[in-house]
């Protein structure tokens, strides 16, 4: 190529180089375009209760590996304490427990799923935080499990507090706030110890069974569900210290009110039905005879032959008696999964509130 | 010739007389595919460029205080209270490590198993067969995790094995015994290294001298004595001291086992190690292999007559020739080695990728932090492929 050629491709380059630029203030202009329609969909699109109603299915993002959480079980159906939630909506939404679709999700997957409509409702054991609730664009609802990070070790090592695991390794889940709360639990004490961080739980547990590492971390109900999947539980300890608050709950998408609200008073209604002595066994009767105007505000019945109030949550007044006689109060729902995997609920921040706990439901009026 | 377009074009009348002019001609039709080609390259770039100014892509964020810590560290005193950059930089450590061993123990075993390939010893050639064919068939992660979990097989720390006191075998490491030094004992092993180099550039000039003056002193002699030189004043100027460093178990008051002394191999980083000197290996055996066949069979033959055994036949005929066509495909497989030494994120081993993912799900800044790991992985290779670039370029000159 000559000088004359490299001189026309010169300026050609420089043309187009400008043509782009003189381009761009366009294309601002359509993306400030492109984002106002985005909000008008926005705004028409049907609330997610209307899509639920009119697919007559609810779809729920769960976890399919965390045994007294969210697990196939050997019958190949899903179970667990969030699951049990799931079917709780369905069956306030939907009158039927069983018209749920789940969704196993990922720790990584399960919050784009949520924001791309492929799921309704989110109820993966996820913890609560400012920035899952404002940057991600989800609203929590309610806290259905009040978690915290714990430390599990062999019975036989003798370790009674973090204090006494001196000198310790300990595995835990790669890029995780758990590896960073550990580090402020020990760090912060100035103890030595010895992090071995693994990307997934299978090599993690292999490397704990076979005492490569002396304490193993995570949430306690995960420690306490992998605990109960060990051949002999009792070789393992929880250590008592909760190095983090991990509250647990389902959340919806942001701007969803209708449904956020059923949501939030599905659990709600659970927690006061447990609270006012409602269980599966006794709500029919109850619903025939409600021993105070609460029971029967709770239950959209009458009390003593008056009207049942309606809370206009668009969808049926007595959708509470659905959820307990299919699915059951809160504290059934957490004996029946929970308390099998040494979850102990008395004494802890899951009882009641009448028990010295933090369950509490605001009034139904 | 083609300026004449502009005179052509101008000499044409009519409009499409004058589009056919350029329809037809070819230089001209060359130049404006590759000007419409390159403005839509530009375009891509600009608009690839423009939407990265929407993200932060600053690095500042590395500059913030870790949190973590890290369970294996070389030469380093990181705790968490220290930087990213530093976390980022115990990874780095961690990756050029095992590379560097890898590199040097997968050519080892690579040009032992290709001779042992064309070996007319039954056993020894099904052995190097077998080796091959069955690790070179096989993911590299499926056998990173299979010796992991071998590895883990190794006895629990409260029933370790020790070789008489000196040597601490479980599976939370194999601790060997080690020479140590009192102080500046890396600092000595880089004065080693260093005066290694002097010594053999200087044996290189004195035997180019000897050749013309031939009584003078035997080249190996003098570079051994330099080195030697190098090695004792260094030795004493830097008062290294080395002591024998024997590895101990103890236990401490709460029962934790604690290791130290020795040189230890953690079941991570010798999970690492392992798996990629096999797989490396078995490229490294096929490509020794095939060198050396297409070498003309008259060269052993000729060596034979000579009257050169077996051994002579092979280290002074056949590798060095053999060489020549080994070294550009070796340095593929060199890459190949250092790159795959990120799928250690597996097993555990605080690579550099594991550790810079670490980061990334820290901070929330993905995208300048994966350009940072490629940048590091880019310019480990490029590091690579200019050693072997100048190795290639001396052994294609010896004898040319």
């Amino acid at each position: 190529m000559n000088f004359r050629n490299k001189y026309i491709l010169g300026v050609t380059l420089a043309l187009s180089v400008f043509a782009i630029f003189a381009c761009s203030t366009e294309t601002e202009v359509e993306v400030i375009k492109e984002v106002e329609v985005i909000k008008e969909v926005m705004v028409d699109a049907p609330s997610t209760l209307a899509t639920v109603l009119e697919r007559d299915l609810l779809k729920c993002g769960v976890n399919d590996n965390l045994t007294g959480f969210g697990v196939v079980n050997s019958d190949g159906e899903f179970a667990g304490f969030d699951i049990d939630f799931c079917k709780a909506v369905a069956a306030a939404i939907l009158g039927d427990s069983s018209k749920v679709e789940y969704v196993p999700l990922t720790a990584s997957a399960r919050f784009e799923a949520l924001a791309a409509e492929e799921i309704d409702l989110l109820i993966r054991n996820t913890t609560w935080t400012s920035s899952r609730d404002r940057d991600l664009g989800n609203d929590f609802t309610v806290t259905t499990f009040y978690d915290g990070q714990g430390i599990m070790v062999k019975a036989s090592s003798g370790y009674d507090s973090v204090e006494s695991m001196t000198g310790a390794t300990v595995c835990v889940l790669q890029g995780t706030t758990t590896e960073l709360n550990l580090d402020d639990r020990f760090t912060g004490a100035g103890i030595p110890y010895t992090p071995l961080t693994f990307e997934t739980n299978d090599p993690l547990q292999a490397a704990y069974e076979e005492g490569r590492c002396d304490g193993w971390t995570t949430d306690k109900s995960g420690l306490a569900s992998k605990r109960a999947g060990f051949e002999n539980p009792d070789d393992h300890v929880v250590l008592a210290e909760t190095l983090s608050k991990e509250p647990l709950g389902p959340l919806t998408r942001d701007n969803d009110s209708e449904f956020y609200d059923v949501v939030q008073w599905v659990v709600f209604g659970m927690m006061q039905a447990e609270e006012s002595g409602i269980s599966s066994t006794n709500v029919a009767d109850m619903a025939a005879s409600p021993a105070d105007p609460g029971m029967a505000r709770l239950l959209g019945v009458g009390f003593d032959g008056g009207e049942p109030s309606d809370f206009s949550f668009g969808i049926p007044v007595d959708f509470m008696q659905k959820v307990i006689s299919q699915v059951g109060n809160y504290g059934e729902v957490y004996d029946k999964h929970l308390t099998p995997l040494g979850l102990t609920r008395d004494g802890s921040l899951n009882a009641l509130w009448t028990e010295g706990g933090l369950i509490y439901s605001p009034p139904f009026r | 010739m083609k300026y004449n377009i502009y005179n052509q074009i101008k000499n044409e009348k009519s409009l499409s007389g004058k589009l056919n002019v350029v329809r037809y001609d070819k230089n001209l039709r060359k130049i404006i595919l590759q000007i419409i080609f390159s403005f839509f390259l530009l375009y891509f770039l600009y608009y690839l460029v423009t939407r990265s100014f929407n993200l932060d892509l600053g690095l500042s964020h590395l500059s913030s205080r870790a949190g973590f810590g890290i369970s294996h560290q070389f030469l380093t005193d990181y705790t968490s209270n220290d930087s990213r950059w530093d976390a980022y930089f115990i990874g780095l450590v961690n990756t050029i490590r095992v590379s560097i061993v890898g590199i040097a123990f997968a050519t080892i075993l690579g040009i032992l198993m290709g001779l042992a390939r064309l070996s007319k010893n039954f056993l020894l050639n099904k052995i190097s067969t077998a080796y091959v064919e069955i690790i070179r068939n096989t993911p590299l992660l499926v056998q990173l995790i299979f010796w992991q979990l071998a590895l883990l097989q190794l006895p629990q720390i409260s029933n370790a094995l020790t070789f008489g006191e000196l040597s601490v075998w479980s599976n939370r490491g194999i601790l060997l015994p080690y020479v140590n030094s009192l102080q500046n004992g890396e600092l000595w092993v880089l004065c080693l290294l260093i005066g290694l180099i002097i010594s053999l550039v200087i044996r290189s000039y004195a035997s180019k001298h000897k050749e013309e003056n031939v009584n003078f002193f035997s080249p190996s002699i003098i570079a051994i004595s330099v080195f030697i030189l190098i090695a004792v004043s260094t030795y004493v100027i830097l008062g290294v001291e080395l002591y024998a460093d024997i590895p101990h178990l103890t236990q401490n008051q709460y029962g934790t086992y604690i290791q130290s002394g020795g040189f230890t191999l953690t079941p991570e980083f010798a999970t690492v190690l392992f798996s990629l000197v096999l797989y490396t290996g078995t490229f490294i055996t096929e490509i020794v292999r095939g060198s050396i066949q297409s070498l003309p069979k008259g060269q052993t033959e000729a060596a034979k007559a000579l009257g050169l055994n077996n051994y002579q036949t092979t280290t002074l005929i056949i590798l060095p020739q053999a060489l020549r066509s080994i070294i550009p495909p070796l340095t593929n497989q060199y890459l190949n080695l250092t790159k795959n030494s990120s799928l250690s994120v597996a097993v555990a081993y605080p690579e550099v990728f594991m550790v810079s993912r670490t980061i990334m799900n820290n901070s929330g800044h993905a995208l300048p932090m994966l350009a940072l790991i490629l940048s590091t992985f880019l310019t480990l290779s490029l590091i690579i492929s200019l050693f072997m670039n100048i190795l290639n370029r001396q052994i294609t000159r010896i004898g040319a």
